[in-house]
């Protein structure tokens, strides 16, 4: 996984992504993906809007949860 | 498509009247012509609808020298291709039908023809040397293919209805059978509804001579290891899995001699399908649509912005819940086997719009909810997995909220119900974790049945279908064994079988579905999850494959499976006689299924409301109930008394060599 795997993932998602969605619920969407993609746990803090919309945020998200595993 | 039957008998020659009897009971399967051939030990029947070589590929057919015979049903796709190899290794033929190319073919490769074939086929081969019967059935089940076993022999048929032509055959309800669908919505091959009557697993091929009943598979339905997967470059699978969607359709659409139009659903994946016949071929393209009264239902605006976009002479036909309750009879005599949805109904209203158009072929959607991962059931998978991660989680319960927008009685919108229902029985370490909540829904069924019925069910093997999942799939993708699940139960059991061939071929209808296509599946089968299912977005890279063909609003509408007035039907315009009779205490205690005082509970209550708000649970028990009562009326209460029979013309075939001492045709 690089930056440009995630940079790639989120065009393509945000691409398909209604902007008027309640935040709180757009997380919780973003983070399915997140999830089943790399294959790591987001905790409660994680599930962010703000986070999870931001290629740098999830590329060092992703690479922490994984060496942490 | 058409209707095939036979019989071998190893204790004796077969029994021609049967034989013919079995053939006028397939008659809606192939009203353009008909064969037989019989000889000391076989006899093979069929019933045609010509499509292919229309003036000359009668049936039974042979080979060089008569040795080898065949009655099939289906397409061979790719027979221009078969055939073009065999005429080089020698073979000469006397057709230009697919069917020919079967018996050069297993003349050439034995058994490993079936691999060869592209296409939808349910076949039977009769090799008169070595007095040995040959079945083989399509690689996903769009064809079907039942047996019964005899003391020294075996009957075969299309359809069960035919096989109960011959009075010796037991006509009863095979208890697992049963339990299979009222927790499965089918029964799962080989097993059927009926005791002693199988069917031959979708992939197979099964062999019959002196020595007994064999059966191998020549396909399986299988995942790569997740992670491991052949490409994971999304552009190059979008752009990979468009060229074997456009072949695979062109395929379906011009390699016919009778003309072929197309459902048109107004979702994406008949839409794909219309619009690449509409853009890689010049042949003018007529398509059908249904519609319903119900606006909770009806599809009809985008139905018409897809036929008024590609150009195409349009018709629908408006369903009512009226007319379900009218002709559920029908649909049941046709699908023979108890049904938990009326979503069958209307496609045979649909079917016979086709006919009555006089179009005997369509290419259809079918298929790729199960195979570019379309259904709900998958999203609820993953929606379930990401919740178990931490139930507690505030946040994660939302997720249910992201689930099923489009019903009126969203769970998104009661999360309290929602985390009942998502989170019950949930254990993530289970192979059929997207499964449960179905099977769990649709067993409330079987709450209803009968003590007798409960204690035969108890006291037979319905098989597990998770242990029957491949080694090596604990490997896959949670998705892959959602997807596994689902093709082996719900597709092959039900989509294709009570939804599909039967409600086509009820009106002498083929369907071909190109998301079925041998190198569709393959492929798409070896795609990375989620590039089917990006997050929560279904049949993601369909989607992408196509986004210049289909409008946008119709790929990113929100999905909407195809579905139907239920239950409601019997009951919203006072219910129709039949209906009283076949479920009065009298009739549901003669058949023995379900307990009499409770179903008069279920259907009082239903009264009361005039099927209004009706329970998921109650419109399922509803249907299990009445489709029940209505298969032991047709097939086995009395003797099975009701038919299809018709009478046949003349047949184009008739090879008789205990009669007639040729060798060859």
């Amino acid at each position: 996984m690089n930056r440009n795997t995630v940079e790639q993932l989120l065009r393509d998602y945000h691409a398909l992504r209604n902007p008027e969605t309640d935040p709180e619920l757009e997380a919780v969407r973003a983070a399915i993906l997140v999830e089943d993609v790399f294959d790591v746990v987001l905790s409660d803090a994680e599930i962010d809007a703000t986070v999870l919309g931001d290629a740098s945020a999830v590329a060092a998200l992703v690479a922490g949860l994984r060496r942490a595993v | 498509m058409c209707g095939i039957c036979g019989m071998v008998s190893y204790a004796g020659p077969p029994d021609l009247t049967l034989l013919r009897r079995m053939m006028g009971r397939l008659g809606h399967r192939g009203p353009d012509g008909n064969g037989w051939y019989r000889d000391q030990r076989a006899a093979l029947g069929h019933t045609r609808l010509a499509i292919i070589d229309t003036a000359g590929g009668a049936q039974p057919l042979c080979n060089e020298d008569g040795t080898v015979w065949v009655t099939f049903n289906g397409e061979i796709f790719n027979y221009v291709e078969l055939g073009e190899e065999l005429r080089r290794r020698g073979h000469t033929f006397r057709t230009a039908a697919d069917t020919e190319v079967i018996v050069h073919a297993w003349e050439e490769w034995g058994e490993e023809c079936f691999s060869r074939f592209n296409g939808q086929w349910a076949l039977a081969l009769w090799d008169r040397r070595a007095e040995r019967l040959v079945l083989s059935r399509d690689r996903l089940g769009v064809r079907p293919l039942f047996f019964t076993r005899l003391p020294k022999g075996l009957l075969f048929a299309s359809e069960v209805k035919s096989i109960f032509a011959d009075p010796r055959v037991e006509r009863a309800f095979d208890p697992a059978g049963l339990d299979q669908t009222f927790s499965f919505w089918s029964p799962v091959a080989p097993r059927t509804a009926y005791r002693g009557i199988e069917q031959l697993e979708p992939g197979h091929y099964a062999v019959l001579d002196r020595d007994g009943l064999r059966k191998a598979s020549y396909w399986r339905i299988t995942f790569p290891e997740r992670g491991r997967e052949p490409s994971q470059n999304v552009q190059e699978n979008a752009a990979a899995l468009r060229e074997r969607i456009i072949e695979a359709t062109r395929l379906r659409f011009l390699r016919s001699d009778v003309p072929v139009g197309a459902y048109l659903s107004g979702g994406i994946d008949s839409s794909v399908t219309a619009a690449v016949i509409a853009r890689y071929t010049d042949a003018p393209l007529h398509t059908f649509s249904l519609r319903f009264a119900d606006s909770e239902f009806d599809e009809g605006q985008y139905q018409k912005q897809m036929s008024a976009l590609l150009g195409t002479q349009h018709q629908d036909v408006m369903v009512s819940r009226s007319e379900i309750a009218a002709i559920f009879p029908e649909v049941v005599r046709h699908a023979e086997t108890p049904i938990v949805r009326a979503a069958p109904a209307p496609l045979f209203l649909l079917s016979k719009l086709v006919r009555d158009n006089g179009y005997k072929v369509v290419v259809t959607g079918e298929g790729a909810d199960e195979v570019l991962a379309g259904y709900d059931i998958f999203r609820e998978a993953r929606v379930r997995l990401f919740w178990s991660r931490d139930p507690g989680s505030a946040k994660r319960t939302r997720a249910a909220e992201l689930l099923y927008p489009w019903m009126a009685r969203s769970p998104g919108r009661v999360p309290a119900f929602a985390r009942s229902f998502f989170g019950r029985n949930l254990d993530p370490s289970d192979p059929a974790l997207s499964h449960r909540p179905r099977w769990d829904s649709t067993a409330v069924i079987k709450s209803m049945l009968s003590g007798d019925m409960q204690d035969r069910i108890g006291h037979t093997d319905a098989g597990d279908i998770v242990a029957a999942m491949p080694s090596g799939s604990e490997n896959w993708d949670p998705l892959s064994r959602g997807q596994w699940l689902e093709m082996t139960t719900l597709l092959a059991g039900y989509v294709l079988a009570s939804q599909g061939d039967r409600m086509l071929m009820a009106n002498s209808v083929e369907g071909r579905f190109p998301f079925l296509d041998r190198d569709v599946v393959d492929f798409a089968n070896a795609l990375p999850a989620r590039h089917k299912l990006f997050g929560l977005e279904e049949k993601y890279l369909l989607k992408r494959a196509f986004a210049d063909l289909v409008p946008a609003d119709i790929i990113h509408r929100t999905k909407q499976p195809y579905r139907a007035p239920d239950a409601a039907s019997f009951f919203a315009d006072g219910s129709p006689a039949w209906f009283t009779e076949v479920t009065s205490e009298r009739a549901v205690a003669a058949a023995g299924v379900f307990e009499p005082s409770v179903v008069a509970g279920l259907l009082a209550k239903c009264r009361r409301s005039g099927g209004e708000n009706m329970s998921n649970t109650d419109n399922m028990r509803v249907l299990a109930v009445v489709s029940t009562q209505l298969t032991h009326e047709s097939f086995i209460a009395g003797g099975g008394q009701w038919t299809l029979d018709r009478a046949l013309p003349d047949p184009s075939v008739a090879v008789d060599l205990l009669t007639d001492d040729r060798s060859a045709p």
